[in-house]
């Protein structure tokens, strides 16, 4: 063999190893990585799951979760089993805000308007470079002495929150912090504290009742506490004591909640308050009522005699008297009065209806009825509401606007001309993760971390009797580059100096809450007894999750007296604009029990899961009754523009017929505009075309305050639903038994 | 190559015999209470979170792709005013003589020792037939590989597998607690309890309308409720012996009093 | 073209070597890791037993690999001149985690438990080799430079081979549902 070729051989194989290792190489999946901590977390074992307690706070109940963390990364999230709230227990709301934490379309980093107001053009800047921008701007402000022009919008906040937000407003020198969001339950506030006296949302005890009346409440999804009321409702059914609570809902749509009663009573839209009275009259008349001054409630309700208010509610005399009947006799019975009736123009009046009931059926103040909570009565400051904000931005009396974890711009109606106030206002800042619609209309965004990672105190109204606290603590350090809504504060404090910085002293948020804790430890003498030392107590706090006694508190009795009531009883059903002609159909919009207010409409899950009474998903719809359609030529499925005098949206039609002929009904929740990808230009928003009215005395808004026409349009996008038909079809899928069956099996099984 | 398929059909044989594993381990059974259920939702979600269901969106969902393992099936009985309403919460009914499991070819879903139906994913070729056999239309099959964007998929539950394309999957029971609470138990030298194990929908549940439990335990909540006199199962008439056990709605017959 | 058979031949022999080389020297099977950490000095010559540094293999599904602090809890004092520990130092200072390559990778699909195996009295080694007398960690055993056979294949016959059989051995009985699919599936 001559040189050459052996080189050549040894070429052909160096090629030839060389291709071998890189065909190798290609061939085979790259090897995983092992990487270890640096310094292992004490309490964390890979593989295995810790549970942190802490604090829901996807709507206002103040349910108390259990979050599931895996090697820092939160995996589900459950009730926290130990509170009395939700008893281990959680919606579907609550259980999906994982994907808060998660969502791809947070905000990460702090923002900057770049082009014009609202086009959604930010650039990124730096934590310091955005504290910096904003104190600044309140410094000049407070040099210019305009310190009041300084307004902050925050959702309902309740405990360490709310007070760190009042003193930095306080310090400041701005009397203008307000709470806003669209769910508030004002009326009812307001209602309970003229007729009860009371300056919190009472216990509606509904577990242990025997006779409900709902009007409009749905308690089972989105009414104050839904999974409290969820838990309660099926103690009411099946309980311990074997006896099965009946159920009766009065409502003009039949709601996921309603859905379950053993009645529904349609009265139409806007004469619940009436017919309201219209039982309490027959209540006294027909002497179910046991208090001395029945007389002078005669008189009081004399303009409401069951006759009279059948006319009125299109709901027959004699049905009137035996609900007044059943409700009178029945031991203990309650009433509650949900957002449905709390949202007519003269809601509040309808509560106050509702709270007659209870005092002349003598539920309130016992098991099974009304009970009171003692604890943590707020004083709501019903003026300062959001159109105060719009009616002194709208007069440039608004410098400065900070926004936290609220969304005015999308659940006030168009009417109201939120948006282009806002455009009067200089400068705004918004403290949201999410791009929503009222944060892109910010000109500076810095980002507040998700509640699973901040910490926090909620201080639950309605409570259960008794108090009940729960700690947020975070459960995942800070995903992405964002700061909790404490520190923010904390650090606007330090970067505005002077007088503000000297009355906010405090390192970070959870100093202020421990201090706060302190404060609320050395003054409480249970919380006294329950540990030696405060560090001992606050180590409890976090390992249970929050601050509730081991037995329930006393019950106590509130008298309603006709006296001070008079002046809020409704005069008469609540109207509608638009005239009967031109707007033949009632509008009633609610909650929907996935996206609430709209706030939950960004998260896949709660998109795709179907909704529970039609199973649409991933858009919203237009309930119409099977009757009215088939008269107007509108199929199910179709695409229908919704007209009222103030606006027109389109949207699908569902057909269903637990909705009066006479009403169509609309979810709150779907149509953003913005708001990530998951949410954005879905469905139509209902409040768009609603009129601007509000309460006078609570500035709550009212939603169910308009008829619409509705007519055909052609559209090319498609409602999507689950279901394929309502009907069992001779299957006997859900079988039932009746009550007396159910009654007389109960007898024989005991 | 005949012969090797003989043989191994007449190995599989004995496991599609009715009554193979001659004593159960456990006898895993829910109950459900559809006088308390109120049609929330809730369990629905809780086991998207726990079993890493994808989310398909809206154009798979309208292709009846939609990946929910457990849903609520609502009834409208009536027209307006006397409109009945029930709801039912329908997941694999986890029968004792179950259709899917005659029909797989290779044996992907069998009867496991716990008195459990389940699906072995790596072994399904994704023929649908256990699908088509199913009446309760509870299996969901897997068109593509659906994407948990990121970061949403930090949430995934690393006790369960996410599933590929092909592949049929259904409700297990929550089969991973099961295997956690049964681990545990091993740890403390003792049986699992009653209540210790949860699945994620009834956890969940803020009636509380579900209760899971073992039957052979008699003391078990579950085994003192299947004992009552509301109780039926889905499609009794079937024959295939749910280990879901319904409790019946109290509701009255006939047209219900309106104004 | 007079050696033209030669050149094939060379060539595919050599590429067959190549393919093997990767496969044997730097693929998974016995991956080159960013410190050449040792085994055999470690477990064997100096006899610290597994579970000083794999913390979590009796309490959890993973075994775990040890943290730096760990590593530098011994090394802020031994071999500090060495020049391998000062890059092991380099990352402490920097602190950032060791990016060690994965040796024995399981698929998404299997539910491995360290903690039952553990507790159930499995040596390491049955699984994991004679790692006392390996330098790099390999899956591979290689007598005399050449590949003879897996340690462990981490096949599903091989698993159950174990739960049916060798089981005995430790615990008395064949692994209960040993054979079930959801016992080791997920």
């Amino acid at each position: 063999m001559k040189r050459r070729d052996f080189l050549k051989i040894l070429g052909v194989g160096g090629v030839g190893t060389g291709l071998g290792y890189f065909f190798g190489k290609a061939s085979k999946p790259p090897a995983a990585e092992l990487i270890p901590y640096l310094i292992p977390p004490v309490d964390v074992i890979p593989g295995v799951a810790n549970w942190y307690p802490s604090l829901c706070t996807q709507c206002s109940a103040g349910c108390g979760i259990h979050v599931r963390v895996m090697e820092g990364r939160a995996k589900k999230i459950e009730g926290n089993p130990l509170h009395p709230i939700n008893k281990g227990k959680l919606c579907a709301r609550g259980q999906a805000s994982l994907q808060v934490l998660y969502n791809p379309d947070r905000i990460k980093k702090p923002l900057k308007r770049r082009g014009d107001r609202g086009k959604g053009d930010f650039e990124e800047i730096t934590w310091e470079e955005g504290l910096s921008l904003l104190s600044k701007n309140l410094t000049a402000l407070s040099e210019k002495g305009e310190t009041e022009k300084l307004y902050f919008v925050s959702s309902q906040t309740r405990g360490s929150l709310n007070s760190i937000i009042n003193n930095f407003m306080a310090s400041y020198g701005s009397p203008n912090y307000m709470q806003y969001e669209l769910i508030q339950n004002k009326n009812l506030l307001f209602a309970n504290h003229v007729s009860m006296g009371l300056n919190n949302i009472p216990h509606y005890d509904i577990a242990n009742t025997k006779y409900l009346l709902s009007f409009g409440a749905d308690f089972g999804t989105t009414w104050l506490s839904p999974v409290n009321y969820s838990f309660a409702y099926g103690q009411m059914r099946q309980g311990e004591d074997g006896i099965r609570g009946k159920f009766v809902q009065i409502e003009p749509r039949l709601s996921l909640t309603g859905a379950n009663a053993d009645e529904w009573v349609p009265a139409k839209p806007g004469t619940e308050g009436v017919l309201a009275l219209a039982i309490a009259y027959a209540i006294v008349e027909d002497g179910y009522y046991k208090g001395s001054d029945a007389a002078s409630w005669k008189a009081l309700l004399s303009e409401y005699s069951p006759k009279d208010a059948a006319v009125v509610t299109e709901i027959a005399e004699g049905r009137i008297r035996e609900i007044a009947k059943e409700f009178g006799q029945t031991r203990p019975s309650l009433a509650i009065g949900g957002e449905n009736l709390a949202r007519y123009e003269n809601g509040m009046s309808g509560i106050v209806a509702v709270n007659i009931l209870n005092h002349l059926a003598g539920n309130i103040g016992i098991r099974g009825g009304v009970i009171p909570n003692s604890n943590g009565s707020r004083t709501i400051d019903f003026k300062n509401n959001i159109n105060a904000l719009a009616t002194a931005a709208s007069a440039s009396k608004v410098k400065t606007l900070l926004v936290y974890n609220t969304n005015p711009v999308f659940t006030t109606p168009k009417a109201m001309k939120t948006e282009e106030s806002l455009r009067n206002i200089p400068f705004i800042a918004s403290f949201s993760s999410f791009m929503d619609e009222t944060t892109a209309m910010a000109d500076l965004i810095l980002p507040a971390h998700t509640s699973l990672e901040d910490w926090g105190d909620d201080f639950a109204d309605p409570s259960v009797g008794h108090p009940v606290v729960t700690i947020m603590q975070p459960a995942v350090s800070p995903f992405f580059n964002t700061v909790g809504i404490g520190d923010i504060i904390l650090s606007l404090a330090k970067g505005i100096g002077g007088k503000v910085k000297d009355k906010m002293q405090w390192n970070d948020f959870s100093d202020y809450l421990k201090d706060a804790w302190k404060a609320n430890y050395s003054k409480d003498k249970d919380m006294l007894a329950s540990a030696l030392t405060f560090d001992e107590f606050w180590n409890q706090l976090l390992a249970r999750g929050g601050w509730w006694p081991a037995d329930q508190a006393k019950v106590k009795s509130v008298a309603v007296s006709p006296k001070g009531i008079e002046a809020h009883i409704a005069k008469a059903s609540s109207r509608f604009e638009g005239d009967e002609k031109g707007f033949p159909l009632y509008l009633t919009t609610y909650a929907h029990s996935s996206y609430l207010d709209g706030r939950g409409a960004n998260l896949p899950w709660l998109q795709e899961i179907p909704d529970p009474m039609t199973s649409v998903v991933w858009g919203n719809w237009i309930e119409l009754n099977p009757k009215t359609a088939s008269n107007m030529g509108i199929k199910e499925g179709d695409t229908v523009s919704v007209e009222s005098p103030f606006g027109k949206i389109n949207a699908h039609v569902y057909l269903y017929p637990g909705i009066r002929p006479d009403t169509v009904s609309m979810p709150i929740g779907q149509g953003h505009s913005t708001y990530g990808r998951y949410a954005k230009g879905r469905g139509s928003n209902p409040i768009d075309i609603l009129p601007f009215k509000e309460d006078p005395n609570t500035g709550e808004l009212a939603l169910n305050v308009t008829r619409v026409k509705i007519s055909r349009v052609i559209s090319s996008e498609k409602m999507v639903k689950i279901e394929g038909s309502t009907k069992e079809l001779g299957r006997n899928i859900v079988q039932t038994i009746s009550p007396d069956e159910f009654n007389k099996m109960n007898k024989e099984v005991s | 190559m005949a012969g090797f398929l003989e043989r191994i059909t007449e190995r599989w044989k004995v496991y599609r015999e009715p009554g193979f594993f001659k004593k159960l381990d456990h006898k895993w059974t829910m109950v459900i209470d559809l006088d308390k259920c109120n049609g929330c939702g809730a369990c629905v979600l809780a086991c998207y979170a726990e079993n890493n269901l994808p989310v398909v969106g809206k154009d798979e969902c309208a292709m009846s792709r939609a990946f929910s393992w457990l849903r609520i099936e609502r009834y409208i009985d009536g027209e307006y005013p006397d409109v009945k309403v029930k709801f039912i919460p329908v997941m694999c009914q986890h029968c004792s003589k179950a259709p899917c499991e005659t029909g797989c070819p290779v044996y992907a879903t069998y009867h496991n020792q716990d008195g459990l139906n389940v699906q072995v994913y790596n072994r399904c070729v994704g023929t649908f037939t256990c699908a088509t056999y199913c009446p309760y239309d509870v299996r969901r099959f897997n068109w593509r590989s659906y994407k948990f964007e990121q970061p949403l998929d930090h949430q995934l539950n690393p006790d369960v597998t996410v599933r590929e394309m092909g592949v049929m999957e259904k409700c297990t029971f929550c089969i991973q607690r099961i295997r956690a609470a049964k681990d545990k138990a091993k740890d403390e030298g003792r049986t699992v309890q009653d209540g210790e194990v949860l699945p994620a929908c009834v956890q969940s549940c803020p009636t509380g309308a579900m209760i899971f439990g073992d039957l052979l335990d008699p003391n078990s909540k579950a085994a003192k409720l299947a004992k009552s006199p509301r109780r039926y199962r889905l499609l009794e008439e079937l024959n295939a012996d749910p280990s879901v056990i319904y409790l019946k709605r109290v509701m009255k017959e006939g047209p219900s009093k309106h104004g | 073209m007079k050696y033209f058979i030669a050149y094939v031949s060379v060539a595919v022999i050599t590429f067959a070597l190549g393919y093997k080389a990767y496969g044997l020297y730097f693929s998974d099977l016995s991956p080159v890791q960013p410190i050449p950490f040792s085994h055999k000095i470690h477990a064997g010559t100096n006899k610290i037993p597994c579970m000083y540094c794999h913390i979590y293999a009796e309490k959890s599904r993973h075994a775990g690999v040890p943290n730096v602090k760990r590593c530098m809890g011994c090394h802020s004092i031994i071999k500090t001149d060495s020049p391998l520990i000062q890059k092991l130092a380099s990352y402490w200072e920097k602190k950032e985690p060791i990016p060690w390559v994965k040796v024995y990778n399981l698929p998404d699909h299997v539910y491995f438990p360290h903690k039952r195996h553990v507790k159930a009295g499995v040596p390491c080694q049955r699984c994991h080799g004679d790692v006392a007398n390996m330098d790099r960690i390999t899956r591979e055993v290689v007598p005399f430079g050449l590949p003879y056979g897996m340690v462990s294949p981490l096949k599903m016959g091989w698993c159950i081979e174990c739960h049916n059989n060798e089981a005995q051995k430790y615990i008395g009985t064949p692994v209960k549902n040993g054979t079930d699919c959801w016992t080791c599936h997920k």
